[in-house]
């Protein structure tokens, strides 16, 4: 774990698919712009969200709020929101918390997205 | 404790008879590889014929009771795990010199006292772990693995006094060896499990094809007895005190040998391994002073765990404590069959080379993943880095080292005991100035989360603390200080660390945190900041081994403690 390991938050599209990839720590100085922009887009009609936590070194309680607030955005609005490369230390964390069965959690990217299309 | 998906037979399971008697044999001719070092001695003190065979007889009785103490589980001793005895590079050196200042008689003596000399480190074993600590273990076992690569290499490619290569010793090495990998990698079941005596066994079948298989040269004269017991009324005993340094350093470097083996015996067995049982290493070390002192009593040399059979062990997955006690009977048995030591005195050189050389694969990358689960800082990467070179440089520069005084020709001429020596007390040296606890003091303002990161990871490398226990107690840290937010006067964090646990103590004034043992629901969570907070307290509850929200006044204080 090394220092200056700020949030970054990438977007894409596979398909119906809006894909945010995110790398770096995730926690109170910024778990409010990601639930921001989580929201953003499915207030945009997006039905199918897929973030890929493949680079993220760890998140702390802020960060599963955002989730869980995503989340139930996302049942109101009838849209789909998944999540992938929960693994290592990130899993870990999600199980700590008791939350890997809050979100719907794929093994891979790819089985994420084939569920997804 | 989780099982290994590799693995067959656990530590105290028993495999089938037939399975048992057949792993038992592999153990048994890979473990009858090391009897190189006592045939080496013994060619330099002059036997032959007779003598030779009965001293060969004499160290397969030692490799007997060895591997039984050291598999065996008993209150004192035993390590309790599958792990054979075998002679070692580590007492060659020593033992060589002894020889020419005394005799054979010197050896056994000086082994005698060497042994005794690791059964009064065994107890103390625990106050020493700070100056044989687990990294330093994973570069012994990284060396022993590359020696016995070096010698396998050797002896594959029939290298002599004159330095050609051999081919048709090449041809048995390549068939055997590629037997071996053939067998391991595209091939399971029994087959995998007994690679390495599928491929010894070929290479003496191709040996003698080739005509390198000659047992008619290693009978003596006057014929062999079919059973007669191993003589030791050859067998006598000096001392001299200017041996005491070479073979306090052989004991130093077979302990910390013994302590990696068993420690790779350990995590053999539990997928969840994280730092070995000082209880199991005690007792093996103790089993390894017993059986060094046997061994000098009888009259052979030194003797040690053996490397190559865990990492066979961990190629077949077959663990089972009883497969030790099976080899240990039947080299016992062996001893007193004579044939039995034409047999292994006769084992062609190239077979013994692709053996040593398979194994040494998997000692050396057992070695390495104990070093690389510590987190090192410049003060581990010298000791680790300067110790690995220096063993290397022994080998290298073997003729330079001839320059050196005799006394410390045994050191120098060692690539394991230089490379041991140099790590400990490199490690002594690097260990001035390193406190075990220290502090961080963050001043009221936002949190400074990449401070609290770079200091913990900082002093974890300086300690070589485990990283995935200091990466959890970042989180911790860091999730403490998010909950407490900007604190008025700032907070203290202190963390501590010793082999067995790192502790980190976060000082504030203000409330205590609440860390409740009930996780609130995802609608608390999401409902309010409140239901955050408890969420945070929830995680640190359970991502330490042990947390304390206390408060005296208007001081309060949250301590997290990792088991490590």
């Amino acid at each position: 774990m090394t220092s200056g390991n700020a949030l970054t938050i990438a977007e894409s599209r596979s398909g119906a698919v809006c894909v945010v990839a995110l790398s770096g720590r995730i926690d109170s100085t910024n778990a409010e712009q990601l639930m921001l922009r989580l929201t953003q887009l499915l207030s945009a009609e997006e039905k199918a969200v897929l973030v890929d936590f493949g680079g993220v070194l760890y998140l702390t309680s802020a960060a599963f709020r955002a989730l869980l607030v995503t989340a139930d955005e996302a049942e109101r609005n009838g849209a789909r929101f998944v999540l992938c490369g929960v693994v290592g230390q990130v899993r870990e964390l999600f199980e700590m918390g008791g939350l890997l069965d809050a979100f719907t959690i794929h093994g891979s990217y790819d089985e994420a997205l084939a569920r997804l299309g | 404790m989780a099982r290994p998906p590799g693995l067959i037979y656990a530590v105290d399971e028993s495999p089938p008879a037939a399975m048992l008697a057949l792993s038992a044999l592999q153990h048994l001719a890979v473990a009858a590889n090391s009897l190189v070092y006592p045939m080496i001695l013994a060619r330099e003190a002059g036997l032959s014929g007779t003598a030779l065979l009965s001293f060969v007889s004499v160290s397969m009785l030692g490799l007997g009771v060895a591997t039984l103490l050291f598999c065996a589980r008993t209150r004192l001793i035993g390590s309790g795990y599958l792990c054979p005895a075998g002679y070692t590079q580590i007492y060659l050196g020593p033992s060589l010199y002894a020889l020419q200042h005394g005799g054979l008689s010197l050896v056994y003596g000086m082994t005698v006292v060497a042994g005794l000399m690791q059964l009064g480190i065994a107890p103390v074993l625990r106050r020493l772990r700070a100056l044989l600590p687990p990294e330093i273990a994973g570069l012994v076992i990284a060396v022993v693995g590359l020696s016995l690569a070096s010698l396998g290499v050797k002896y594959s490619l029939g290298i002599g006094v004159n330095q050609r290569v051999l081919p048709e010793y090449v041809a048995v090495a390549v068939i055997s060896l590629v037997t071996m990998i053939v067998f391991n990698i595209w091939t399971k079941g029994y087959t995998k499990i007994f690679c390495a005596l599928i491929g010894i066994v070929v290479g003496y079948a191709v040996s003698a094809a080739l005509g390198l298989l000659d047992l008619s040269a290693a009978i003596p004269k006057v014929g062999l007895a079919i059973v007669t017991p191993p003589a030791l009324d050859h067998v006598g005993w000096q001392f001299e005190a200017v041996m005491l340094a070479p073979f306090l350093v052989v004991t130093v470097a077979t302990t910390l040998r013994v302590m990696g083996d068993v420690s790779n015996a350990e995590r053999l067995n539990d997928a969840d391994w994280v730092r070995p049982d000082l209880r199991s290493l005690s007792r093996g070390v103790a089993s390894n002073g017993l059986a060094s002192m046997f061994c000098g009593m009888v009259g052979t040399t030194g003797i040690n765990s053996y490397s190559a059979c865990i990492g066979l062990s961990g190629a077949t997955g077959i663990t089972s404590r009883v497969v030790g006690y099976a080899s240990g009977v039947a080299f016992i048995a062996l001893a007193f069959v004579p044939a039995a030591a034409v047999v292994f005195a006769a084992m062609p050189a190239p077979v013994m080379g692709a053996a040593l050389f398979f194994s040494s694969a998997f000692v050396f990358t057992a070695g390495l993943q104990m070093i690389t689960a510590r987190m090192l800082d410049s003060r581990k990467t010298i000791v680790i880095g300067f110790s690995f070179a220096m063993a290397l440089m022994a080998d290298v520069y073997r003729d330079v080292f001839t320059g050196v005084p005799a006394v410390l020709q045994p050191i120098f001429g060692n690539a394991l005991v230089l490379g041991t020596l140099c790590a400990v007390l490199l490690n002594l040296v690097m260990r001035i100035g390193v406190r075990q606890r220290v502090s961080l003091r963050l001043e009221s303002g936002p949190v400074n989360r990449d401070a609290v990161e770079q200091f913990l990871s900082e002093h974890g490398a300086r300690w070589a603390a485990r990283r995935d226990i200091v990466n959890r107690a970042t989180f911790g840290a860091v999730q403490v200080l998010e909950v407490l937010g900007d604190v008025p006067g700032g907070v203290e964090i202190e963390t501590s660390f010793d082999e067995f646990s790192l502790n980190v103590r976060i000082r504030y004034v203000g409330m205590p945190l609440v860390v409740p043992e009930q996780r609130p629901t995802p609608r608390d969570i999401i409902s309010s900041e409140e239901g955050e907070r408890l969420l945070a307290g929830y995680l640190l509850r359970r991502s330490a081994d042990r947390v304390i929200s206390r408060s005296s006044g208007e001081r309060a204080e949250v301590y997290l403690h990792y088991d490590h």
